[in-house]
């Protein structure tokens, strides 16, 4: 793994949706060696914030050097870093953690709720160049906060919202039973499915359900892990995450990218805040 | 001129360190993990604090940042003694840097017995005491009292012959009383200090931020309160004390030399800037050469000209 502290630039902002900003950074190292579904920690330098933000990064392109990060304002931090022009050096840590493996045969179904989008334009990308024939569930609380579908180019992209503005009125965890019905996910049957899955924890545990019903096998999804993040790098022991076989796991080095057998789903924290 | 400079200290009973700047228990996992740092440049590396048996540490959430500062309550999790002894010492053995194991435990047997698996193995270089960990049942019953702080460092010095560093906690009323305490019953160093109990509450949710409710306060919050114990400190003992508490600029590791440490721990800063140890140490240097002077020995510790001081 090769990790740099050098900073990079900032080269363009925008809101890709409501409540969201993009940065996108030039920084030719960090685009070269970032997988999708690692992280970086940001550094930011708001009055009284101390720790790094840790985000995925949304989006890389190890030709133009550049990479893209998709976050919410939420706080100090993230105002502090949606405020930064064109110019600004970022001070980047990482790549760090493990990114999604996205080799395989079987249709790819990628599922994000809420933010949990920021980390998929990457993704689809990557399983797009593999041939993968890549589905985007996408599920917001309104339409203005729903990523736009070119963001997500190769992909069949299918929204659900919660107030029913756009696409599937309800959670977009039921569009994996309208579109894939358990004869197809079933193991054995229509050769299954892989999912890749992101956002907050009440969604991801209702995916858990969906697959345990329909018997799409826990090993097959892949979920980026959020929880509160301290070092990055596995020394502060603050972002540990129930482990199925009991203890606990790290998100920062063990994921965030990790098979869903390996978390007990029973005992998983809701640290979403996005 | 910088190769005339002597940034080394003694800690007492044979430890010597090349720099004055050390990495604390807790912010540096057990040297393996942080990235792009160079370990040989250290003071030392103090590591997680250790315990007899594994142990999972608590139930998340065990983190949260607050003003200047974090909270952690992360519950001592950590591999055990016997794998610190049998899998990381052999490795620190062949590193060119000074591997100190903080050791923590519920009874005083444990950390005897956690000391007694430690002696002799190559690779350690000494112990520091965890007598002053907020986040585990009973786990600060030693630090807040002189009599039983005494009587576990005194256990402990009885069955080890390396250098015995305890670590204080702030959280008392008289954190003099119990250095002292320390100090007579066998201790080399005092490490001042641990971390301020504290907490945070999620209004959203109307429940404390961590899972245990308080956690241990560090950070550039903490830093003129642990000053003011090494202060303290300093002025009460005879063995060197190490300061210890939101350190984050050269500036801030020359007032805890100031004083009175002999030597500093970065904590949380090694979350934030990996290269903060480095950092410090070249600003240290820096210091003396302007002040026309080449030994840390040689720094004008506890100014003269305060004199109200309680």
């Amino acid at each position: 793994m090769s990790i740099t502290v050098t900073p990079a630039v900032v080269v363009e902002r925008s809101v890709p949706m409501a409540g969201a900003v993009e940065l996108v950074v030039y920084h030719p190292p960090s685009a070269a060696a970032v997988v999708p579904g690692q992280f970086f920690q940001l550094a930011v330098g708001a009055p009284h914030t101390l720790l790094r933000r840790p985000y995925s990064a949304a989006w890389s392109d190890p030709k133009s050097g550049r990479l893209r990060f998709i976050f919410n304002v939420v706080g100090a931090g993230s105002a502090w870093l949606s405020a930064r022009d064109e110019g600004a050096e970022l001070d980047l840590l990482g790549p760090l953690g493990r990114g999604f493996e996205l080799d395989g045969e079987r249709p790819a179904v990628c599922i994000a709720g809420g933010l949990g989008v920021a980390v998929f334009p990457g993704v689809v990308q990557a399983l797009v160049a593999r041939g993968r024939t890549v589905t985007m569930l996408q599920g917001a609380r309104t339409s203005a906060q729903l990523l736009p579908a070119d963001r997500l180019p190769g992909a069949d992209v299918r929204m659900a919202t919660d107030d029913g503005s756009r696409g599937h009125h309800g959670s977009v965890v039921d569009l994996i039973s309208g579109h894939f019905p358990p004869p197809f996910t079933g193991e054995g049957q229509g050769g299954g499915i892989d999912l890749f899955a992101c956002g907050p924890t009440p969604m991801l545990q209702a995916l858990i359900d969906t697959a345990r019903r329909q018997g799409i096998s826990l090993p097959s999804i892949q979920v980026a892990l959020e929880t509160p993040m301290g070092c990055g790098v596995g020394t502060c022991l603050g972002c540990a995450a129930p482990r199925g076989d009991g203890g606990y796991l790290l998100t920062c080095q063990d994921g965030p990218c990790v098979r869903a057998d390996r978390i007990d789903w029973d005992r998983i924290e809701d640290h979403f805040h996005g | 001129m910088a190769e005339r400079l002597d940034l080394t200290v003694d800690l007492g009973r044979g430890l010597r360190l090349r720099s004055p700047v050390l990495v604390a228990s807790g912010t540096f996992g057990y040297g393996f993990d942080a990235p792009q740092v160079d370990r040989s440049a250290l003071g030392a590396i103090v590591t997680k604090g250790t315990t007899l048996r594994p142990r999972e540490g608590n139930v998340p959430n065990r983190i949260a940042e607050t003003p200047s500062g974090m909270l952690n309550a992360i519950g001592l999790q950590n591999p055990g003694v016997d794998q610190v002894a049998r899998v990381y010492a052999p490795v620190w053995a062949s590193w060119n840097v000074p591997v100190i194991v903080n050791v923590a435990g519920d009874a005083i047997d444990e950390y005897v017995a956690v000391a007694q698996r430690l002696e002799g193995v190559p690779g350690i270089a000494a112990l520091e005491l965890n007598i002053s960990c907020p986040n585990v049942a009973n786990g600060l019953q030693f630090g807040v009292d002189p009599d039983q702080a005494a009587k576990l460092t005194s256990a402990v010095r009885a069955v080890t012959g390396l250098p015995l560093v305890v670590k204080l906690t702030p959280n008392v009323t008289d954190i003099v009383a119990i250095a002292r305490a320390v100090e007579d019953a066998g201790a080399d160093a005092v490490s001042a200090i641990n971390t301020y109990v504290g907490m945070a509450i999620d209004v959203r949710r109307s429940r404390p931020v961590l899972s245990r409710g308080s956690g241990g306060l560090s950070g550039p919050a903490i830093k003129p309160l642990a000053l003011h114990a090494v202060w303290q400190v300093a002025e009460a003992v005879r063995i060197p004390v190490i300061g210890v508490g939101g350190i984050m600029t050269p500036g801030d590791a020359l007032e805890f030399l100031l004083a009175g440490a002999v030597a500093v721990q970065l904590g949380t800063v090694n979350y934030i800037r990996p290269q903060a140890a480095h950092e410090v140490h070249e600003g240290i240097a820096e210091y003396l050469q302007e002040h026309g002077l080449r030994d840390l020995r040689d720094l004008p510790i506890r100014s003269a000209s305060v004199l109200a001081h309680a």
